[in-house]
């Protein structure tokens, strides 16, 4: 929240755009048993704040995609395990079965032909062309739109913004998506990118229906116009108070169980916990800080659920300003960081402490990177003397963050950790959100609390935009030449094993380099009802824990 | 009377064109725009997004552009619920936050003026302790935390209220209490010290050796007399209740404009920002006129012109 002078507690994390993979992911239960299904088959769940839109080709946070994923189904998805499997495509093309090109720039997409959208008509790949080239639309500024520009002219046709109609109408019909026939879509890339096919996965590629649109214009996305072709119909949305799903009677494929899906929104966590121990709610966050009295509670703790997430946050340093361009007072702070420490004795447990950028549960994830970083107050008051500081009072370090959720939490102990450790004296900026967004974002901080989560689980989402020359997340603004030749190199290899390895390869070098000190790992603490079953979380949960997979919950008597 | 009310009227517009403009002003001094987030977006989407909503102008183009729109009762585009227009935001939520923030304005009226008057009748008596010390104790309680002891209380050991929501009556009863709780404090403090005042006033005591029956006395030379500092602490009372708060909206997850609008604050929402401003204002200098005509009614000493 948010983020917004006035934070919700819900959104305790700084990340906030894209969605969040994990790597664990758990599937309890199974199917229901005959004659156990409670009637009706009804769950309430807390979103938290209101969304900007829930426009597939326009969204980008968490709190949209959990109502998107309800409504629509892609032409690919992702399994429990992140893996891809085909939803409205057949299969996923590759290079055996000719929907991958051998050069890789063309991907040819063979549709199933039983889908439907709610009101019954056929999806057709011309859907598919239509949604692509709207979310790549300049006059529709989808924030997503950027990750799609490997598509030929995507990048030209979005950067119109200053063309004529016409112009801008030549320019989207060059754009590289074309429905061959009804069933037969197909793309063409500028270059080799094999990581491409997880962003037909997401969320920004979604169907959606032209004649709809034409029609109702931005309101479009107010129900009864909301159709889709998920397994869920919004059926009401009452803005900043709740949305109601109901079953999709035409849903093409296995119908989910549920027969309705009410998603309150409720920013405050305090009052999330209360409703759902009032039993309004059927699964509830809980404040950070009181996992450990959670825990110890009778009634409370067989229905915590946690897992995992796809999301590192770390302690960015300005790599272009003194100290922190100096490569041994980073190495110092990052060793003089007792992370254990903090997620046992400050958050409960919850999370994990990491020395590596890569979350575990990733491709790429290396255990023993940067294990020359834990922590060791001794080496790192070594490595201070060597940096030239044998006086740590000498050395004054500035720390700018978001005022918000856990962070002033994490601002006072690595306050402490530095006072104590290496005894550095660490001055603390809390900042209004977007006015520290801001600031971030100039590359004018000194060093600062971020976090990244995933957008698809590939460690080409994780290292070029951060750690690239210039690159568009890089705030550190460290650049290594080696790192970018590996990186470029990386980027279109088309042997997975050689890929992953380049990968390692450029992940090393950065972890050597240490723009940042990696903290810790994201983990997801909520209470869900006993009589909720089939729950399948995974990385890529939105905002609701679960609701990836809400088709295959159900409630037991 | 009429003139008074055209004029007042009048000078309004002005006000209403200064505080539009020192809101543009002081909106783009804070730092941080509304696509400003940590996981940056591309140049180029941001320079679309500038451009869908006209920020890509001058400042004083998009602030003459943004009058004009207002002028032809457009209030533009929410950037932080961009499927929706400010104006159909503001009605969504309005009628929401006027319900609770009348009822709690009548509520806290109810309880506060007969407790005032009771305990300054009565002064130094039982009622006027027990008048005093809860008039105390909701002066000083947050909302917040008054709002958090009843749910702990009403919802979560007893279930026999909602936590939060819109729609029932149920829902209402928690929010209206929290919201109430300050103003009636004050309506009894006000009314108790502006009730002993005027009971030392000359023109009580001729009416009482003139051989008036208490009663009357109370009611129409008291009473009557003691109402003019509450109706003129209940003017912008009510404009305070009736624009929302957004400590009770957030906690009781009201779907209202005061909610909205600190929302719209911290996402740098220029528009939502604007039209909220627009309606508080004309909200407040609307009330402040009631009031400088109430007091004409209350106290014919007062002349409007």
């Amino acid at each position: 929240m948010n983020k917004r002078t006035i934070v919700f507690s819900l959104m305790a994390t700084l990340i906030t755009l894209s969605l969040v993979f994990t790597g664990a992911c758990s599937s309890e239960e199974g199917k229901p048993k005959p004659g156990s299904l409670k009637d009706p088959q009804e769950i309430t769940l807390n979103l938290g704040g209101e969304v900007v839109t829930i426009d597939p080709n326009r969204a980008s946070w968490s709190n949209e995609r959990s109502v998107i994923m309800q409504c629509f189904d892609g032409l690919l998805a992702f399994n429990a395990d992140l893996s891809l499997k085909a939803m409205v495509a057949k299969e996923i093309p590759t290079v055996a079965n000719k929907g991958i090109s051998s050069d890789g720039k063309t991907y040819t997409f063979k549709l199933k032909t039983n889908v439907t959208w709610s009101d019954g008509k056929k999806v057709t790949a011309k859907d598919f062309e239509y949604s692509i080239k709207r979310m790549l639309s300049p006059d529709l500024a989808a924030e997503y739109a950027s990750f799609y520009f490997a598509i030929v002219g995507a990048e030209n046709y979005f950067s119109a913004t200053e063309k004529t109609a016409a112009e801008k109408t030549a320019l989207r019909n060059a754009v590289g998506v074309t429905a061959k026939d009804d069933y037969t879509l197909e793309i063409k890339l500028n270059d080799a990118l094999p990581t491409f096919i997880n962003l037909m996965a997401l969320w920004p590629s979604y169907p959606v229906r032209q004649d709809i649109i034409e029609q109702y214009g931005e309101t479009w996305t107010a129900p009864p116009h909301y159709i889709g072709n998920g397994p869920f119909v919004l059926q009401e949305w009452v803005q900043q108070d709740h949305y109601t799903f109901v079953r999709n009677e035409n849903y093409w494929g296995t119908k989910p169980y549920l027969t309705k899906v009410t998603y309150e929104e409720i920013t405050d966590i305090n009052v999330c916990l209360a409703a759902y121990r009032n039993n309004e709610h059927d699964q509830a966050g809980v404040p950070a800080g009181t996992e450990k009295a959670i825990m110890a509670d009778a009634t409370l703790s067989p229905e915590i659920v946690r897992y995992a997430q796809l999301t590192t946050y770390a302690w960015q340093f300005n790599v272009t300003k003194a100290p922190y361009n100096n490569k041994l007072v980073r190495q110092a702070i990052a060793t003089a960081i007792d992370r254990v420490a903090y997620i046992d004795k400050v958050r409960g447990g919850v999370g994990k402490p990491t020395t590596s950028w890569i979350p575990p549960g990733m491709p790429g994830y290396d255990a023993n990177l940067g294990s020359q970083y834990a922590f060791n107050p001794t080496k790192a008051r070594e490595l201070l003397a060597q940096a030239g500081y044998s006086d740590p009072k000498t050395l004054k370090i500035k720390f700018q963050y978001a005022n918000t959720g856990t962070n002033p939490t994490i601002a006072a102990f690595l306050q402490a950790q530095m006072k104590d450790n290496l005894g550095v004296d660490l001055t603390l900026e809390p900042m209004d959100p977007k006015a520290y967004s801001a600031l971030y974002n100039s590359k004018q901080f000194d060093s600062c609390f971020t976090g990244w989560g995933a957008d698809y689980p590939d460690p080409d989402n994780w290292l070029p935009q951060l750690y690239g020359t210039n690159a568009g997340n890089n705030k550190t603004q460290y650049s290594s030449a080696q790192f970018d030749a590996i990186a470029a190199q990386a980027l279109k290899e088309l042997n997975e094993t050689k890929r992953l390895q380049l990968w390692a390869d450029a992940a090393k070098i950065v972890s050597d380099d240490l723009p940042m000190a990696y903290i810790f790992n994201r983990e997801t603490f909520v209470l869900k009802k006993p009589w909720v079953k089939g729950q399948v979380t995974t990385g890529m949960d939105g905002q609701i824990a679960g609701d990836m997979f809400l088709r295959e919950i159900y409630i037991q008597k | 009377m009429l003139r008074f009310v055209i004029r007042r009227i009048l000078w309004l517009v002005l006000v209403l064109f200064i505080v539009l403009a020192i809101t543009f002003i002081l909106m783009h001094l804070v730092p941080g725009g509304p696509w400003d987030r940590e996981k940056a977006l591309a140049p180029k989407v941001v320079e679309a997004l500038n451009k869908r909503y006209g920020l890509d102008k001058p400042l004083w183009e998009q602030f003459f552009n943004y009058i004009g729109g207002v002028l032809h009762g457009d209030l533009g585009i929410s950037y932080s619920r961009s499927d929706r227009t400010v104006t159909s935001i503001l009605m969504e939520g309005l009628p929401k936050t006027a319900t609770l923030g009348v009822l709690a304005f009548i509520l806290a009226q109810a309880l506060g003026i007969p407790f005032g008057m009771a305990a300054a009748l009565k002064q130094n008596s039982l009622i006027d302790y027990i008048s005093v010390l809860f008039a105390t104790i909701f002066a000083s309680i947050p909302g917040f935390v008054l709002g958090i002891l009843l749910m702990i209380i009403f919802s979560v050991t007893l279930h026999w209220l909602p936590t939060s929501g819109w729609g029932s009556v149920q829902q209402l009863i928690m929010p209206v209490l929290c919201l109430a709780a300050l103003p009636a404090a004050q309506s009894a403090r006000i009314t108790r010290a502006s009730t002993l005042d005027v009971m030392r006033q000359d023109y009580v005591r001729t009416a009482r050796s003139k051989g008036l029956m208490e009663n009357v006395v109370r009611v129409r030379h008291i009473f009557r007399n003691s109402l003019i500092p509450v109706v003129t602490v209940a003017g912008p009372e009510l404009a305070n209740l009736v624009t929302g708060s957004f400590i009770i909206e957030n906690l009781f997850a009201i779907p209202g404009i005061g909610r909205m609008f600190v929302q719209g604050i911290g996402a740098r929402d220029y528009s939502l920002i604007m039209g909220s401003i627009l309606f508080y204002a004309i909200t407040i200098a609307l009330l402040n006129l009631v009031v400088d005509i109430l007091y004409a009614a209350i106290d014919p000493r007062i002349r409007l012109e």
